[in-house]
């Protein structure tokens, strides 16, 4: 039977999914609508942190309450959780190798633009 | 014209016309296979292996899958050689390597990965993969990390073209080992066996430990996969470090020596 605390998780999973899918499709569509690289970069991360990293542990919450799994279910919640670890560190620093050497090459336009502290500190 | 060429290939194949096709039964090779490979009542044809791929590979047809390592070696040999002038000396060029976001990150999922490939090389007996798989998977770390730290920094820090060829002959040279340690064993014994034998045959009774703990470790399939894996993951790494170095220093290989015949 599955107890109070199996609903929980799995019930906290679904929500984490919602979280991701919300994400997604928040990403997709300001990757469209964004007006320049460094925002789109932003949209990517938005869809590979909110959008895979979040919903993977959601699906970690939901394995750990899934006890028709039998014992596999821990496998299954650990691995998600090791790949949510990875993502998150590999999203992250990604995304900084993207707009450090986008932004060292001048390779995109930076306009429209408020400030720009990078290129001040470098004289520019 | 290919068209038509390909249409009447299609219909000779169609019509057995480029020999006998193969025959229905086909499939008892693999279901011999699928039974002798774990099967603990018949120890006189049994590989000790749940995994009836690496099974075939390092024990059914194991002086194959030596030779496709020999070929391996040689290949990696004819890219040092090409590279002769340069694969010895350090990279003249002093990289910074990318940010310390991104070196930070990676010195982390190095970790990772070289567990997954320890893992698969080690598990090889046990879940798909081996060997080469390991070691190609072991392979991607270096590259990262060589395209994140920076060439002369991992140089500095002991990475260098000897000892990657050093592992690699110490990787081939445990493989052969490996392979005559049960006969040189049963010669010792006064008996008799199989080069590249892993478990007793109905001729020789000597076979390789099946299991260790109460874990299938899969006999001589372990040793041949970690070596491999060795063999595998030094190879690439000496490719990588040569084939990625800067500018400055491949140019030198590129210039030649003198100009016309």
């Amino acid at each position: 039977m599955a107890t109070l605390l199996d609903w929980a998780l799995v019930i906290i999973g679904q929500a984490l999914i919602t979280i991701g899918v919300f994400c997604d499709l928040a990403a997709a569509i300001s990757m469209l609508r964004f007006p320049n690289f460094y925002t789109r970069l932003h949209a990517l991360t938005v869809g590979s942190v909110g959008g895979a990293f979040v919903p993977i542990v959601g699906v970690a919450f939901i394995a750990a309450g899934s006890e028709f799994l039998g014992v596999y279910r821990w496998f299954l919640a650990g691995s998600s959780l090791v790949i949510a670890v990875v993502e998150l560190l590999l999203a992250g620093s990604g995304s900084h190798a993207i707009a450090r050497a986008t932004h060292r090459a001048k390779a995109a336009p930076t306009q429209p633009i408020i400030v720009d502290k990078l290129e001040e500190e470098r004289g520019g | 014209m290919i068209l038509i060429l390909v249409l009447s290939l299609t219909y000779l194949t169609y019509l057995g016309g480029l020999g006998e096709l193969p025959p229905n039964d086909v499939r008892l090779i693999a279901k011999n296979y699928l039974n002798l490979t774990y099967n603990p009542y018949v120890k006189s044809l049994w590989a000790s292996s749940p995994e009836a791929v690496t099974a075939i590979v390092w024990d059914y047809r194991g002086l194959d899958t030596l030779f496709e390592t020999v070929v391996f070696y040689g290949a990696v040999l004819a890219a040092i050689t090409l590279f002769r002038k340069v694969a010895k000396e350090k990279d003249m060029l002093q990289s910074k390597g990318m940010s310390v976001v991104v070196k930070r990150a990676t010195a982390i999922v190095t970790v990772a990965m070289l567990t997954v490939a320890f893992s698969t090389a080690l598990h090889g007996h046990l879940t798909p993969g081996g060997g080469f798989q390991a070691g190609a998977i072991g392979a991607v770390a270096p590259l990262v990390m060589i395209v994140v730290f920076g060439k002369r920094y991992l140089e500095d820090r002991g990475l260098s073209y000897g000892r990657l060829l050093s592992l690699r002959n110490l990787a081939l040279t445990g493989i052969g080992v490996t392979s005559i340690a049960l006969f040189t064993y049963a010669l010792i014994q006064g008996g008799f066996s199989f080069i590249f034998q892993n478990q007793g045959k109905s001729l020789s009774p000597y076979s390789f430990p099946s299991y260790t703990l109460d874990v299938p470790s899969g006999g001589i399939l372990l040793f041949f996969n970690v070596f491999e894996f060795l063999a595998v993951l030094a190879g690439f790494t000496l490719v990588f470090l040569i084939l990625l170095g800067s500018d400055e220093l491949l140019s030198k290989e590129f210039e030649g020596g003198e100009n016309g015949y």
